[in-house]
C-alpha cells in the first residue's frame, strides 16, 4: 500500500471556478499525483460520500474545501471532512468570506426564492414550484437539502487551520501551495496561505494621484474610457485595491479593470466594505457640500461593491445574523 | 538702493509670496480675532491680528516664534468676517513658509507613518487638506518600494489621512487605531447604551465639556477625536458590535470645520454606511451623524438626549 498523503477536494456552494483553477495546473496536477493521492474530488473524480464516511478519522491529510455553506448538505460535508482530515484549507473566496453568494444576505430567503424562482425572466412560474426538502413521489420520498436563511463561510461553521482567498485562487499561488502542503511547510495554522500581506495597490504600478484630487462623479468601468497607466480612482471609478490583499498577480489591473477585491482584507484592514468606505469618502469633493448627495447617488450598489466577496464575512453580518 | 533692497523687509518678502500680497489692508479691527476657534478655545496667545501687525512692523523671529504662525488651520472663519476681505489664513500661511525657510519647526504632533505598514497607495497624499503627506521611492531588501512621508511642518494633526488609510500605516498619538478601540468596552454586559465620537472643536464652550462629564461612563462613553475627519466606518461597526446600542458621531457645520473638510469627510463616510446599513436591512437610527454650529452652545445635551431616546426604543429596519 502506498504511504502518499492524501488530498481532498470539496466544492460547497461554488461556482466551480475554484475547481477549473486546479485543473489549469495542467501538467503539474500530474506531478501532484504522484506524490498524492487524491481520495475526493466530486467535481472530476466518482468518489462517493460514503466512501469518505468511511475513512478513519484523520486519515486525509489535507481537505481543500471551496464554496460558501448555503444548505445543510454544504454544512454537513464541511464537518465530515472536517473529522476525517488533519488540515482543512478554506479554498477561495467564498469559503473564506462567503464569497458572491454571500451578497445574498442583504435579503430575505422568500424575496430570495421568489426571485429566482417566480420572477426571473427566464423562468416559468405558472406552476409556482418551489422546491421543497421532502417531495413524496410514487417511487418513494425524494430529499432536497434545506436552504439556510442565510450564506455562510467555512470557519463560522467549523475549524479551519488555513485560508486561501481568491476568486479563483491564481493558479501559481495554487502551485505554490501544493508544493509547501505536501513538504510540510505550511506556517502555523490560523494564518492566510498564497496571498501577501499588503495591499494590491503595493503591487499597482498605476501613477497615483496628486495632492487634492477629489471625484465628483463615480462611473462604473464600461462608462469610461480608462486610462492604463492612471490610478483607477483617479478616474472616478472605484477599486477595492487599497484595502484588499495582494498575491493574485494583478489580473484584473492588467486588463484594465479595478480590483473586485477578491483576495479580501489585507493585514490592517478589519472590515474590508467599511474600511473602503473611509477611503470612498474621503476622495469625495467637498468644496460644495450640498452637491455631496449628488456624488453619492452615482455609487450604483454600494453593499455590492465594497463588499463584493466579503459581505458574509462583515460586522455589519455578524449583527444582523447573531 | 537697489530694487532687490528695497525688497528685503519682511513686509516686503511675506507679501512677495501668493496669499501674502494683502498684508498691508490690515487695519487692525481685530474682527479675525473675535471670530478665531483657536484663540477661543486652544490658545489664548493666538491672535492674527497681532502677527500681522507683527510682519508690518518687521517683527521677524517674533512673528516666527508666534503660535498664531503656527496653529493657524485655515478654517477660514475669520476669512468671511474680515471687513477688509483678506485670506488672512493666507497671509499667516506666507508667514509660516518663510519661518520654515529660516529653520524653525511646527510644535503641533505630526501624524507618523509605519513603513512596514505602508503600501504607497497614496490615499493619504489624495485626502490631506493642508499636502503634508507625499510618496517618495525607498530601496527594501534590494527594491524599491514606493511609501508615503509627512511634512511635519504642514502637518495640522486632523486624522483625515489616519482614517483614510487602509492597513493603519499612518497614525498619531492619542488616536491610532488601537488608542481608540482601546474604548470600547470588552464586557458586553456592561457595554454603555452610546458611544459617542466627538470632534473637540464642536465643543464650543466649556459648558460642553461639562454636559459630556454629567453622563455617566456606564451610560454614555465618550471618545474624543481631533475632527470627524478621523472617523472611520470600521470603528462605528466595531463599536456596535462590541455591545453598544448606538454610536452618535458630532462634528461642526459645513463650513465651520476647523480643518477645512473634516466634517464634509465624515458626512460621505457615513452616509455610505449608512445607504450600506439599509442595503443589509440593518435599523439605520443606530448610527447617527449631527453637524454643531459655532453657535449651537449646549446642543451636545440635545442630541446625546435625543439619541438615548431613540435608542430606548425598539430598532427595526426601515
Amino acid at each position: 500500500m502506498t504511504s502518499k498523503p492524501k488530498l481532498a477536494f470539496y466544492w460547497a456552494a461554488s461556482c466551480g471556478g475554484c475547481e477549473i483553477t486546479i485543473t489549469e495546473l495542467g501538467m503539474r496536477l500530474v506531478d501532484v499525483c504522484e506524490q498524492a493521492d487524491i481520495v475526493f474530488w466530486p467535481a472530476a473524480m466518482d468518489f462517493k460520500y460514503d466512501d469518505v464516511r468511511a475513512m478513519k478519522d484523520k486519515e486525509i491529510d489535507i481537505t481543500f474545501c471551496n464554496g460558501a455553506i448555503r444548505n445543510a448538505e454544504n454544512e454537513e460535508i464541511a464537518h465530515l471532512l472536517r473529522r476525517k482530515s488533519k488540515i482543512m484549507i478554506a479554498f477561495g473566496s467564498c469559503s473564506h468570506l462567503g464569497g458572491i453568494p454571500g451578497l445574498a444576505n442583504m435579503y430575505d430567503i422568500e424575496s430570495l426564492c421568489q426571485r429566482v424562482f417566480d420572477t426571473s425572466p427566464s423562468v416559468d412560474d405558472s406552476r409556482g414550484t418551489r422546491p421543497q426538502p421532502v417531495t413524496k413521489m410514487p417511487e418513494g420520498d425524494i430529499e432536497l437539502p434545506p436552504l439556510y436563511d442565510h450564506v455562510k463561510f467555512l470557519a463560522e461553521i467549523t475549524d479551519v487551520d488555513y485560508f486561501m482567498p481568491g476568486c479563483p485562487p491564481v493558479v501559481d499561488q495554487v502551485w505554490k501551495v501544493f508544493q509547501a502542503a505536501l513538504k510540510g511547510e505550511l506556517p502555523p495554522r490560523g494564518a492566510v496561505i498564497g496571498a501577501d500581506e499588503k495591499t494590491v495597490c503595493d503591487v499597482c504600478p498605476r501613477e497615483k494621484g496628486e495632492p487634492g484630487f477629489r471625484i465628483t462623479e463615480f462611473k462604473r468601468p464600461h462608462e469610461v474610457d480608462l486610462d492604463p497607466d492612471k490610478c483607477f480612482l483617479t478616474q472616478g471609478v472605484i477599486c477595492c485595491g487599497p484595502v484588499t490583499r495582494a498575491g493574485c498577480g494583478t489580473p484584473c489591473l492588467n486588463g484594465n479593470m479595478p480590483c473586485r477585491g477578491c483576495y479580501g482584507p489585507a493585514e490592517g484592514v478589519v472590515d474590508q466594505g467599511a474600511k473602503l468606505a473611509s477611503v470612498i469618502g474621503a476622495l469625495i469633493d467637498t468644496d460644495n457640500p450640498e452637491e455631496l448627495q449628488k456624488t453619492l447617488d452615482t455609487i450604483v450598489d454600494p453593499a455590492g461593491t465594497f463588499y463584493r466577496f466579503g459581505l458574509a464575512h462583515s460586522i455589519m453580518n455578524k449583527m444582523k445574523y447573531e | 538702493m537697489s530694487h532687490l533692497t528695497a525688497l528685503k523687509t519682511f513686509a516686503d518678502e511675506v507679501k512677495a509670496i501668493p496669499g501674502g500680497e494683502h498684508l498691508e489692508l490690515c487695519y487692525s479691527c481685530g474682527t479675525c480675532v473675535s471670530k478665531c476657534m483657536i484663540q477661543q478655545k486652544l490658545e489664548p496667545d493666538y491672535n492674527p491680528r497681532r502677527l500681522l501687525r507683527m510682519v508690518m512692523e518687521g517683527m521677524r523671529e517674533e512673528a516666527f516664534k508666534s503660535p498664531t504662525t503656527w496653529l493657524c488651520s485655515e478654517c477660514d472663519l475669520c476669512y468671511e468676517a474680515c471687513p477688509q476681505e483678506i485670506h488672512i489664513s493666507q497671509v499667516i500661511a506666507a508667514v509660516k513658509k518663510l519661518a520654515v525657510e529660516a529653520g524653525y519647526a511646527s510644535p503641533l504632533t505630526p501624524v507618523a507613518v509605519n513603513e512596514d505598514l505602508c503600501s504607497g497607495c497614496g490615499i493619504c497624499v489624495m485626502v490631506c487638506p493642508y499636502e503634508a503627506p507625499s510618496l517618495f521611492e525607498k530601496a527594501v531588501d534590494g527594491e524599491m518600494d514606493r511609501l508615503s512621508q509627512v511634512d511635519s511642518n504642514k502637518c495640522m494633526g486632523c486624522g483625515t489621512c489616519v482614517a483614510a488609510c487602509p492597513t493603519g500605516a499612518i497614525a498619531r498619538e492619542g488616536v491610532s487605531n488601537a488608542e481608540i478601540t482601546a474604548q470600547f468596552p470588552t464586557d458586553r454586559t456592561q457595554a454603555p447604551a452610546l458611544i459617542t465620537f466627538i470632534c473637540d472643536w464642536s465643543l464650543r464652550v466649556d459648558k460642553d465639556l461639562s454636559i459630556l462629564e454629567s453622563y455617566p461612563q456606564e451610560k454614555v462613553n465618550i471618545v474624543h477625536i481631533p475632527c470627524t475627519g478621523r472617523i472611520d466606518p470600521q470603528h462605528a461597526l466595531m463599536a456596535l458590535d462590541s455591545g453598544v446600542k448606538g454610536v452618535l458621531v458630532c462634528g461642526c457645520k459645513p463650513g465651520e470645520c476647523h480643518f477645512k473638510r473634516g466634517t464634509d469627510v465624515a458626512s460621505c463616510k457615513l452616509n455610505l454606511l449608512d445607504t450600506i446599513l439599509g442595503q443589509m436591512q440593518q435599523p439605520q437610527q443606530q448610527i447617527r451623524f449631527v453637524q454643531i454650529g459655532t453657535q449651537d452652545r449646549g446642543r451636545i445635551r440635545d442630541e446625546i438626549d435625543s439619541m438615548l431616546e431613540t435608542l430606548a426604543e425598539p430598532m427595526e429596519a426601515e
